[in-house]
């Protein structure tokens, strides 16, 4: 559970701690993108969304992609960022403090999304809190963030998140830019901006390092995916990120999409 | 209206489950009699129907619907959705929701 939310404030200068190694690359791997190039395309991408219409947020989970709210901070020069982050209510106790970090150290309208008491009441009284160790955390997920997000992007025209393709299995073709058939409606088209689609782990952890970003401090206990408490553990340096991420489930069952194609996006990152 | 149904075969030469669950669903509903096409997306060919009707319309998952009204097309990966705008059958939202996750990977990392 959610550790005690009054520790004291965690002001940036407070905490220097070494930051956490970056990931070791693959024998084989493509050679580092040049920086200065992934920041240029990811705060155009940014600029893009902001542009495509004023009711254009930033989705933070209160992990490493405060990367974005670095960039739309630097890129919007003094307007307020509009962010909002999905509190399920089993956020570790470190995130909800980073949380008020970020709220402090940038100029951001950070709203703060809670799960519906009634459903959230409904599958504790039938299942209890931990009914995601036996059957799977779909349901659990489906109350605590896809309702509360559902409800944010119906208020929203575009958001924009911190997915990346080295994510997962089935993000190899991550578009920056594309319409999100999830979300949207027949009547109410929304658009999703993936400005760090083209970026690795490494390349967010070198950002992180090169402007003196804040950052949850979890990730310097072993921590590379930052969800709930109870569905997140420290993995080891040759892990992939997802497997810190609901290990007690197959990885079948946390992946499926259609493979073998490919998908037309708006803007399509190489490799 | 026109609506096509896309279901999936796996590199494996399987049957999607997934596509086998909503066609059920269909069946069991009635709705499948409404279905003016069943398009199969077969993952070892890129060429079959199904693969480039997903990619013609950026889909990356599987199942999904195609709804052509005046001209307009609009795509369903969401079953209960495609149900409830189309059917007008509701559904309970943390379902729905529920659909939403299994439709589109990577969500619950949002």
């Amino acid at each position: 559970m959610a550790a005690s939310l009054s520790a004291a404030p965690t002001g940036r200068q407070a905490r220097r701690p070494p930051l956490p190694a970056a990931p070791a690359a693959a024998p084989g791997a493509e050679p580092p993108a040049d920086p200065a190039e992934l920041e240029r395309q990811a705060e155009a991408v940014i600029a893009e969304a902001f542009a495509h219409s004023e009711r254009t947020a930033v989705s933070f989970s209160g992990a490493e992609d405060v990367v974005l709210i670095d960039l739309a901070a630097r890129l919007r020069e003094g307007r307020r960022v509009p962010v909002f982050s999905l509190d399920t209510g089993r956020l570790p106790g470190e995130t909800y403090r980073f949380l008020e970090t970020v709220r402090e150290h940038y100029p951001v309208d950070l709203e703060i999304l809670s799960p519906d008491a009634e459903e959230t009441a409904q599958l504790v009284r039938a299942k209890g809190l931990f009914s995601f160790y036996a059957d799977g955390h779909g349901e659990c997920c489906a109350i605590r963030k896809i309702q509360p997000l559902r409800r944010k992007l119906r208020t929203l025209d575009a958001w924009i998140t911190g997915q990346r393709a080295d994510q997962s299995v089935t993000r190899s073709a991550l578009p920056t830019c594309q319409p999100d058939l999830t979300f949207s409606t027949a009547e109410h088209p929304v658009r999703k901006f993936n400005p760090l689609a083209a970026w690795r782990s490494a390349d967010v952890w070198a950002y992180i390092r090169r402007h003196d970003v804040p950052y949850n401090p979890l990730h310097d206990q072993g921590f590379r995916s930052i969800g709930c408490e109870p569905c997140t553990r420290a993995v080891g340096p040759h892990q992939h990120e997802r497997e810190g991420r609901w290990w007690w489930e197959q990885a079948a069952e946390k992946e499926c999409g259609l493979h073998g194609q490919n998908v037309r996006p708006i803007h399509m990152v190489a490799g | 209206m026109r609506i096509t149904f896309v279901k999936k075969i796996l590199a494996s030469g399987q049957p999607c489950a997934k596509c086998a669950d909503v066609e059920a669903r269909l069946e069991a509903t009635g709705q499948l009699a409404r279905i003016d096409e069943v398009v199969i997306a077969d993952e070892r060919n890129p060429e079959s129907r199904g693969m480039q009707l997903a990619a013609r319309h950026a889909v990356a998952v599987a199942p999904f619907f195609l709804v052509e009204r005046s001209g307009q097309t609009t795509v369903y990966t969401i079953y209960l959705k495609f149900a409830k705008e189309v059917f007008a059958r509701q559904a309970k939202g943390p379902d729905e929701a529920q659909e939403m996750l299994r439709a589109e990977p990577g969500l619950d990392l949002i």
